[in-house]
């Protein structure tokens, strides 16, 4: 096992803290955007940027609703996010164990 | 999906970020990341992310003390010299549904901060499962002044130790039912501790079910502060 097995859609330091973040909401609960902004700490554009790439993996899920003033956007961790983040956890665990 | 929003969202006061911020924002796709660090990192926002979303922060129990304490022990102090018992005065009772009223705001408020999603549905339905079995407690009370039941149970004895004993036991057999132990032995206990305090007489109930419901409550505290440590 190398660092570069592991998936590299999450062994990124924002993309890992996003997945983690989510990870720790019950499952089937979504989480503001602008929460997860506050508690990752990235500007919108870049958190945008990371999750347009987590979505397109499938691994969030970007739910909008409503408009203009009222409209609000939530993320939630799919189930293949989940799956994906506890095989990241025990490659790395394995990695750094071999280490 | 908007069923996931619940009343308790408050809606945004500014336009959605998502919609206002550009994407041509670069990822750091090349940033090294050893896998210690990744390790380390993982761990430090897990543990971040678990207290953000706790359903119930640590300031909810020491606040219950603090409430309980201060409704049963004005109600004693009115009743504590009736002879014979006529039950509390006008401004204890004020007192004590005052304080109550202070605690539902307090909780609401926390709960607010809570997610979105199939957990805060769950919850809602949960708050309004026990709002309607405390409701019935009171009924109950209404019954008894109906049949002019004497005052020292309608007005002394059950007020203080019905709602711990009904609502007490309800939640000790849901929260058995999911298998979370420490909650279910909590409101057990305070099933227990109504019981006995039944015995106390119709002024004294107040004070040692406010006094044991204070202690009990500030061991749940410690016990969580504890867990949260470990």
């Amino acid at each position: 096992m190398t660092a570069e097995e592991l998936d590299p859609l999450i062994h990124v330091p924002a993309r890992l803290r996003i997945v983690a973040t989510l990870a720790a909401l019950p499952d089937g609960d979504s989480l503001s955007f602008t929460r997860l902004q506050d508690m990752i700490g990235l500007t919108p554009g870049n958190l945008i940027t990371h999750l347009r790439k987590l979505e397109d993996a499938r691994y969030v899920g970007i739910e909008k609703t409503g408009n203009g003033q009222a409209s609000r956007t939530a993320v939630v961790l799919t189930q293949q996010g989940r799956t994906a983040l506890e095989s990241y956890t025990a490659a790395l665990r394995d990695l750094l164990g071999e280490l | 999906m908007s069923e996931r929003f619940d009343m308790f969202s408050p809606p945004p006061a500014e336009p959605d970020p998502w919609d206002a911020a550009s994407e041509t924002a670069r990822a750091d796709d090349d940033a090294e990341l050893d896998p210690r660090e990744a390790a380390a990192m993982l761990a430090q926002t897990t543990r971040q992310a678990e207290r953000q979303f706790e359903i119930r922060p640590p300031i909810l129990l020491p606040a219950a003390a603090v409430t309980v304490l201060i409704a049963y022990g004005a109600v004693w102090l009115s009743v504590r010299s009736q002879h014979p018992y006529s039950g509390p005065t006008g401004t204890a009772l004020a007192v004590l549904y005052g304080t109550l009223a202070v605690w539902i705001v307090l909780v609401t408020t926390v709960l607010r901060r809570a997610l979105s999603g199939r957990s805060s549905r769950q919850r809602r339905l949960e708050g309004i499962t026990f709002a309607a079995i405390w409701i019935c407690v009171y009924v109950f009370q209404g019954a008894l002044h109906h049949a002019d039941s004497n005052h020292a149970i309608a007005y002394g004895i059950y007020p203080a130790v019905a709602p711990l004993i009904v609502v007490g036991s309800a939640a000790a057999g849901y929260e058995a039912a999911r298998e979370n132990r420490a909650q279910a032995g909590f409101a057990a206990t305070a099933v227990v501790l109504g019981a006995l305090a039944s015995f106390a007489g119709p002024a004294d109930v107040w004070a040692v079910t406010g006094v044991g419901l204070c202690v009990l409550l500030l061991i749940g505290a410690a016990a969580q502060l504890w867990r949260r440590r470990a």
